[in-house]
């Protein structure tokens, strides 16, 4: 019993050792969606970075499943951890407004990502708008089509709204940039499906002889489409552009079959929380017309400051995005 | 050692042991591992944290105990909510009258009433395995939910929702208050009632308590009632602590009530168990997890670790019961 009792207490007291607290420093914990993920493994890469250079102490939180309730509990362990800043990529907006209040409540500050607006937050930031976006998006197959032609445009679900918004700003830019490009039948809500992306896209261009390019918003639609342009031995002829993960669509843009697209980097919103914090925490609040690592030049309204730090998903870039696990 | 061992056995009941050591091994270890987590933070966090899982946890129980399971808790918990939810709606959002919170509550003690009974009535009637049972009853409200919610989630409550998940009374948050009461309610119920004396004989042996002159199939049906009205209470407490309501809210705490219930030394065949020790078992788990949190640990070894003390205790429980036996044989 006695040595039982030794083993335990040195054992504890190896432990308690090794936890020595960093009381001075800047306390940063960002909670995710989801732990364990490519996106998200990024993102800590960019906190665990930043902060070293910074000489904070941030760090992830990362729940076991996408539920939001796992999101409460994490930030409420936060809170009584006494940190100095919380970071949250919400799952749900509305589910932890009131436990975000009590952070606030408490003396910490909250930075949120992906959720503009959001309430008890202190400063949201995006790193790309929805107009900037869709534009780049529409911009990029204008030019590959060299402004004329006809194309076509998926989005998820006729009720994302985001897809949607994207899709509006890329075919208002289209229309008034490229008035000789028309754009065929109404927006597909295909592009969660990668099966449904590629058949719609075989029969599209079946239909329309002149059919030069899509435009797909959502996961798995340019990769469909891409698969559907490969069999058909268009590439070179009909472009595909959209945002989708680089590790899935590699083998596709190298071939050609899909021209490419922009996404925002996961890492450089990992920075961007530790860079953000720590200059509130100097006190020095991030204010229009300034300009802050990872962000650039910032033009905030009200407490949501939204950029437009895209990154390329072309031939050059493809080996780089998949070699950071995205 | 002996004599300790027999009064604490004499006072708290043997399957106290196993949440007892367990707490104090959670306590000692990141009492001194952590140096912020004896402190007054910590342990509001775990006390908010404590009632939705424990409310939940406490509607798992009672089937458990007559030997079935109700694998449909929590999404009866979410419909009761969401029946709450529309109840407000109806009634101007978020400038419902203090009646209107009081007749959502009803309707959602009523829904989760309702769900449990169904249940009931199915297991009782059919003879059907609970797991058979309580799985389909789970795939129906979940796809009800999300028929009626279209998966989206229904928010916009009145102001004075938001203390019951976030307040506090005399220091004391007020969900954990409720679930004190819950814990008293269900702890009665179980050794002073008719029907915790039956359903636990129902536990031990179905038919024996059949042949026994016991009316097996109407308390069947109380027992899942039960646990879909405790569902229901868990559903207003989720909604007051989420600020809305969505089928999918809670999803990971189903098996996490089944862990907590075994960890708190009810038998997995049904028959014998008592709410204290579930109690304090509850308890261990929310500290372990605020605890590796406090220290920056990965939420995934939380969930890892749990599965080890889960074995360990239950390895404990084993070893004590052949020590039992052993020292009885010498006697």
């Amino acid at each position: 019993m006695k040595r039982i009792m030794s083993v335990a207490l040195g054992l504890s007291l190896a432990l308690f050792t090794s936890t020595v607290s960093f009381a001075a420093e800047t306390k940063i914990g960002v909670v995710v969606k989801i732990g364990g993920i490519p996106w998200f493994n990024a993102m800590e890469a960019g906190i665990k970075e930043q902060s070293a250079k910074l000489g904070v102490n941030g760090f992830m939180v990362g729940p076991t499943s996408a539920d939001p309730a796992l999101q409460v509990r994490a930030i409420e362990d936060l809170i009584a951890q006494k940190v100095d800043f919380i970071g949250v990529v919400p799952n749900d907006s509305k589910v932890l407004e009131p436990v975000l209040m009590k952070a606030q409540a408490a003396g910490i500050k909250v930075i949120t990502h992906e959720s503009p607006k959001q309430a008890g937050a202190d400063w949201d930031f995006e790193l790309a708008s929805a107009k900037g976006f869709g534009e780049a998006h529409g911009k990029l197959l204008a030019e590959k089509m060299g402004g004329k032609g006809s194309y076509a445009v998926f989005v998820g679900s006729l009720t994302v709204p985001l897809h949607n918004a994207w899709a509006d700003a890329a075919i208002a830019y289209i229309k008034a940039n490229y008035p000789n490009m028309k754009l065929v039948g109404d927006r597909y809500g295909v592009a969660e499906d990668l099966d449904k992306s590629r058949s719609t896209a075989l029969d599209l261009m079946s239909a329309n002889p002149d059919l030069a390019g899509f435009m797909a918003f959502g996961s798995q639609g340019p990769i469909g489409a891409g698969r559907a342009v490969e069999e058909r031995r268009k590439d070179g002829k009909v472009f595909v552009v959209g945002p989708f993960s680089p590790g899935q669509g590699a083998k596709l843009i190298k071939s050609g079959a899909l021209t490419g697209g922009f996404m925002w980097n996961p890492k450089q919103a990992g920075e961007v929380f530790v860079t953000l914090a720590d200059r509130i925490a100097k006190g020095q609040a991030p204010k229009a017309g300034e300009t802050i690592d990872g962000l650039g030049t910032i033009t905030p309204e009200g407490n949501t400051i939204i950029v437009d730090q895209l990154l390329k998903i072309d031939k050059e870039s493809i080996d780089k995005l998949v070699s950071m696990g995205l | 050692m002996k004599t300790f061992v027999q009064k604490f056995n004499a006072t708290f009941g043997a399957d106290m042991g196993g949440p007892v050591i367990a707490f104090i091994a959670v306590m000692l270890i990141f009492g001194l591992a952590a140096d912020n987590f004896l402190s007054f933070g910590t342990f509001g966090s775990v006390a908010f944290q404590l009632p939705e899982l424990g409310l939940l946890t406490l509607a798992m129980l009672l089937p458990l105990l007559t030997g079935g399971i109700n694998l449909s808790i929590t999404f009866t918990a979410n419909l009761s909510g969401l029946a709450a939810a529309w109840v407000l709606q109806a009634h101007g959002g978020a400038d419902a009258p203090l009646s209107a919170f009081v007749f959502a509550c009803v309707a959602a003690l009523v829904t989760g009433a309702a769900a449990g009974a169904l249940t009931g009535a199915a297991i009782a009637y059919t003879r059907a395995h609970p797991i058979l049972v309580t799985l389909s009853m789970m795939i129906f409200l979940r796809g009800l939910g999300e028929f009626l919610t279209r998966g989206g989630d229904v928010s916009g409550f009145p102001a004075y929702v938001a203390p019951i998940g976030h307040g506090s009374f005399l220091g004391l948050p007020i969900p954990l208050l409720i679930f004190l009461v819950c814990v008293a309610v269900w702890h009665v119920l179980l050794t002073r009632s008719k029907l915790g004396f039956g359903l636990l004989m129902i536990g031990s042996n179905m038919d024996a308590a059949d042949y026994s002159g016991l009316n097996t199939r109407k308390i069947v049906v109380l027992v899942y009632t039960l646990s879909g009205i405790m569902c229901a209470v868990a559903g207003i407490i989720m909604l007051a602590r989420f600020n809305s309501v969505r089928v999918g809210h809670g999803e990971s705490y189903l098996l996490i009530t089944v862990l907590a219930a075994f960890l708190g030394g009810v038998n997995p065949f049904g028959g014998f168990g008592r709410v204290l020790p579930v109690f304090v078992a509850l308890v261990v788990l929310q500290l372990l997890s605020s605890g590796l949190n406090l220290m920056g640990a990965n939420q995934h070894l939380a969930t890892a670790l749990w599965g080890v003390l889960m074995i360990v205790v239950m390895a404990a429980r084993t070893l004590a019961s052949h020590y039992r036996i052993f020292t009885r044989k010498k006697a």
